[in-house]
């Protein structure tokens, strides 16, 4: 062990390892390494190396320890003999014994184990190497194993320790600061800010713990971001697909329609629109908004819970549409479709055909041709629209992007069969629709549309699921925080 | 420790807690009866009982010469143990020690080092070869809730009437142990949205989650641990240390700040 080294801090402020007092460690997180586990995760912080874990819900052995009415949770701390600079005398030690302890409790907040009684959730976390911090390392990483397996959660648990070093309150410890510092102070949270694990111990005053938790709070929102952008280069992937799908189709239309303004895809739609003789004016200003962050738009897509449901509805909404082409192509060799009622008719059909059927789309199907898709059934949730008009313009936004490989379709449609008046009830159809989506969502904070903002920047990650973030380099560290 | 607990049992000391009253008719800030007894086993080198309401917490301090740490090649060494026998209650098992017994260790053991209460620059008796090794056992006899804030107390009152047996090794004469500070460590409950100190054995079973504060006599905090499933809020936790502190002063003040001065 080295001797301790005259300042942990040196006069320009900086940490030994030319860290900020209120920087992390740069982090790397990997998800799904283990074939065999149900979810697993491997996390580089600093020098800690973490290998994460997760089986279940499973049966519980030995049978008595199960419970009828929710989950047994089960959190096994390990350290490799090899993982500290002495050898470690493996097997359970009276630390890790309650580093386990400790962290298990810090899940049991969020995990939903009522929903798998006479079950057991078991994490496994492996330290593989350690440099202080390793239990609030270990929690990050079985948050995002947890993640990987499916367990059903509240939220992300996000852990991360601030200390005292040279009398200075600092943020996530190094070996040195930790053997050296005076105090060490680990805790974890949920995304609300509660605190599911609090430990500390050395000298502190309470006005310390009071700076020290603002820093645990960036900190842990720092991490919470890393967590999430790893967890949708995962789990978004076929959505980024489907976009790119839709890219293709957009040059097709580009041949057939030049254009003249706007971008391609920005004519191919007004173009729709126009000949569907419906009110242009709202439709092609949005579109053409839709058209300027079209760039973005597969980003976009990358949206979370608010999304997601958005995205569930289009994909839907094209394996309908797949099945009305199908639909047309076949009527078109009779005739093409004269009235309203008619293509409404076709258009049950083939809702009732698909694999699918929703009845609230049908419903909302209905309601829109009759009205002239003017207001939507829910109608007590309008008035939120109005109180939430930035969301509600960002989910049109989104919508209208992801709307865009239908309208595509729609003009090849109408080109082969020479329908015309399809576009019209379908634009206004998933319009309305994500109007209504709009309106229910009243709850959806601000933050997540800045989150959508802030996606580009998530480019610069390398790999299909790998992310490296090192703090250190954005130079925005905190500012994004709300 | 968590007993089996009746629902209406719950929902009682829940509505009891609405009206800012608990069970047994103390306020969210009062401690039960508190009994400190030292040196109640002489063969020990300092020992403590501590009576809280019907908790009770018997603590022997000994003393051996052994091998310092490579790291610590001049400093005394300091081995906190705690069982919960199973005398204390029918949910205790024999064998080796569970998880809240460790946990419960580990805390005293943390707040009693990292507040610098013994000064164990004092326990050596040759630089790299030999220093003292204090064993500082806890034996729970009875658990009626809140185990952890008797055994601080217990921990430390018998580490303030500990005498280092120099006769014994032929190293001149017996001294009190060299003590700095006080730690006293309060566990606050927290049952519903309320922090109470000293939770009652069913008053434990009924609440989510605990936060055990040590803090030292200049009102600085040495160790903290939450202990249980539900979380905190932040202002929750801030709320808990400044209560335990306050708590902390006054049960040094009342039992341990005289045993000092009785050296």
């Amino acid at each position: 062990m080295s001797d301790k080294p005259e300042k942990l801090i040196t006069d320009d402020g900086l940490r030994l390892d030319g860290r900020h007092e209120d920087e992390i460690r740069p982090m790397k997180i990997e998800i799904g390494v283990l074939s065999r586990a149900d979810g697993s995760c491997y996390l580089e912080w600093g020098r800690n190396k973490i290998l994460v874990g997760v089986f279940g819900p499973r049966e519980v052995h030995p049978r008595r320890s199960q419970r009828a009415d929710t989950a047994v949770i089960r959190y096994k701390y390990n350290m490799a003999s090899f993982s500290t600079e002495d050898r470690a005398r493996p097997g359970p030690s009276r630390r890790s014994t309650e580093i386990s302890k400790v962290s298990r409790e810090a899940f049991e907040p969020v995990i939903m184990a009522e929903l798998f009684p006479k079950t057991a959730i078991d994490i496994f976390v492996e330290v593989l190497q350690a440099d202080a911090g390793t239990r609030t390392a270990a929690i990050n990483a079985s948050s995002i194993a947890l993640a990987d397996a499916g367990v059903p959660m509240k939220g992300l648990v996000t852990s991360c320790a601030f200390g005292k070093v040279d009398g200075q309150i600092v943020l996530d410890l190094n070996k040195e600061e930790d053997n050296y510092g005076e105090a060490d102070f680990p805790v974890a949270m949920t995304q609300d800010g509660e605190i599911t694990l609090l430990q500390m111990d050395g000298h502190l005053t309470p006005d310390e713990i009071k700076k020290g938790m603002e820093l645990i709070k960036k900190g842990c929102k720092e991490i919470l971001e890393i967590q999430q952008a790893v967890l949708r280069k995962k789990f978004e992937t076929p959505v980024e697909e489907v976009a790119e799908e839709s890219v293709g189709i957009e040059t097709e239309a580009v041949e057939t329609e030049p254009s003249l303004e706007y971008t391609p895809e920005a004519t191919a739609i007004e173009e729709t629109i126009e000949e569907a003789g419906e009110p242009e004016e709202e439709l092609s200003e949005e579109t053409a908004e839709a058209c300027a962050v079209s760039e973005a738009a597969q980003e976009c897509e990358k949206l979370e819970e608010i999304a997601k449901e958005a995205e569930a509805e289009v994909v839907e909404g094209e394996t309908v549409e797949e099945v009305i082409e199908a639909e047309i192509e076949n009527e078109a060799e009779e005739e093409a479709f004269e009235s309203e009622a008619e293509f409404e008719a076709t258009l049950e059909a083939s809702f009732e055909e698909a694999s699918e059927p929703e009845k609230l789309e049908e419903h909302e199907l209905e309601e829109t041709i009759s009205e002239e898709a003017e207001i939507e059934p829910e109608t007590e949730e309008l008035s939120e629209e109005a109180a939430q008009p930035e969301v509600e313009a960002q989910l049109e936004e989104e919508a209208e992007i992801e709307e865009e490989p239908q309208l595509e379709e729609e003009v090849q449609l109408e080109e082969e069969v020479g329908i015309e008046k399809i576009s019209p009830k379908e634009t206004f159809e998933s319009e309305s629709e994500i109007e209504s989506e709009a309106g229910s969502r009243k709850e959806i904070p601000p933050e997540q549309v800045v989150e959508v903002e802030e996606e580009p920047e998530e480019e610069k990650c390398k790999g299909p699921w790998k992310v490296v973030k090192d703090p250190s380099e954005s130079g925005s560290r905190g500012e994004n925080d709300e | 420790m968590s007993e089996v607990i009746a629902t209406l049992k719950k929902d009682y000391i829940y509505s009891l807690m609405i009206k800012g009253k608990r069970q047994d008719g103390r306020g969210f800030k009062d401690f039960r009866d508190i009994k400190l007894e030292t040196n109640v086993i002489p063969k020990a080198e300092g020992s403590a009982k501590v009576t809280l309401g019907n908790t009770q917490v018997l603590v022997g301090v000994k003393l051996q010469p052994g091998t310092p740490f490579p790291d610590s090649q001049d400093e005394g060494v300091i081995i906190t143990n705690l069982e919960l026998n199973p005398i204390a209650s029918p949910e205790f098992e024999p064998g080796p020690p569970r998880e809240e017994a460790i946990e419960m260790a580990r805390v005293v053991d943390r707040g009693i080092r990292e507040s610098g209460a013994i000064n164990i620059k004092k326990l050596c008796i040759t630089v790299g070869e030999s220093v003292w090794i204090v064993y500082i056992d806890v034996h729970v006899l009875n658990d009626d809730g809140n185990v952890i804030d008797a055994s601080s107390l217990a921990a430390i009152a018998a580490l303030m009437t500990t005498v280092v047996p120099n006769e014994q090794q032929g190293i001149g004469m017996n001294v009190p142990l060299a003590m700095r500070e006080i730690p006293v460590g309060v566990t606050l409950a927290k049952i519903g949205s309320k922090l109470m100190v000293d939770p009652s054995l069913d008053e434990e079973a009924v609440c989510e989650t605990k936060l055990t504060v040590v803090s030292s006599s200049d009102g600085s905090i040495a160790g903290m641990q939450k202990m249980g499933p539900a979380p905190f809020t932040e202002t929750e936790v801030l709320e808990a240390i400044d209560m335990a502190r306050e708590k902390a002063a006054e049960l040094r003040e009342l039992y341990l700040e005289g045993l000092s001065k009785k050296e």
